[in-house]
């Protein structure tokens, strides 16, 4: 048997759903910005198996994608643990559970 | 390629990334956590190479093993009284589970069931310079937007992050006063007040 898409299919889908579980479950605001990056890997896993055996006009075009969500993530990741940091400076947690102020 | 190697590359591989991911999910500790992440990230770095996409590999090794996770590191240092711990809300992982879970039969099964058609052999080669060109020729819209949202997350990132002169005052002294052993401090000590001698000032000369 040969190693196809499928498989890496497969691996993203499952990569896609630990990271969402982990992103949905997880107390800790760094937490659950290690699902979202898991999820974004998952994701870019899936666009490159499709860069390598798709058809050959979306070889280049899938990788770009992928070039520019892996930059999306870069700017999501600095605003998220910014934003991380100054919860922790005016409520001393960032549990996700703890941050109520806007629940009303 | 050899047949076999490439089957010990892409099990091996992927074992780390999905090894790696549900590390993620166990552990209790989360700089261990950000631990398993690095070696989950260096997992998909592999499984690029087995897909020949080399310069999304080194990207991926720059920005995700390089850069993000060492951030990850700082913001977890840099909020040294929140919790540690890793674990997950009880109330919410129930439901959670259920939703991933379907969410996972439907993907898997679209993944397994549908026909990809022919698979191609020939690989995309010098990709490093294919993307750098159609980068400048046909994305180029989307190239500069993107510099222009890496410019405000970055200006957002330190204005969010910068602190104050009083909170960085009163930041100081708390940790001043746990050196000392004496526990937090009230921040009202710490301001000297100026407010109230501006007040009097501004009310002295109008």
């Amino acid at each position: 048997m040969t190693i196809g898409i499928e498989h890496y299919l497969t691996l993203g889908a499952l990569l896609f759903c630990i990271g969402f579980f982990i992103a949905l479950s997880k107390k800790n605001a760094i937490g659950v910005l290690i699902g979202v990056e898991l999820m974004l890997n998952a994701v870019n896993l899936t666009l490159v198996a499709f860069s390598r055996f798709g058809s050959a006009e979306v070889a280049l075009s899938t990788q770009v994608f992928v070039v520019f969500i892996i930059a999306v993530a870069a700017a999501e990741v600095a605003v998220g643990l910014a934003l991380a940091l100054v919860v922790y400076r005016n409520r001393q947690t960032i549990s996700v559970d703890r941050t109520t102020l806007l629940r009303g | 390629m050899s047949d076999f190697g490439f089957h010990l590359a892409f099990w091996s591989l992927g074992a780390m990334t999905i090894g790696g991911a549900s590390m993620i999910l166990i552990s209790r500790n989360l700089i261990h956590a950000v631990i398993w992440l690095v070696m989950s990230m260096l997992g998909v770095a592999g499984l690029y190479l087995t897909l020949s996409a080399d310069f999304i590999a080194v990207v991926q090794v720059l920005i995700y093993v390089g850069a993000i996770s060492v951030l990850m590191l700082f913001a977890i240092m840099l909020t040294p009284r929140a919790e540690r711990d890793n674990s997950q809300n009880i109330k919410t992982a129930g439901p959670a589970g259920l939703v991933v879970l379907m969410v996972m039969i439907a993907t898997m099964w679209v993944a397994i069931d549908t026909d990809w058609g022919a698979v191609r052999e020939a690989a995309l080669t010098e990709q490093a310079r294919l993307i750098g060109e159609s980068l400048i020729k046909h994305y180029i819209l989307p190239f500069e937007i993107g510099a222009v949202l890496l410019t405000a997350a970055l200006v957002g990132a330190i204005a969010l992050a910068r602190q104050d002169d009083e909170d960085a005052a009163v930041h100081a002294a708390s940790l001043q006063a746990e050196l000392e052993g004496e526990g937090a401090v009230d921040p009202v000590d710490v301001v000297d007040p100026p407010i109230a001698a501006d007040a009097s000032d501004s009310e002295a000369t109008s």
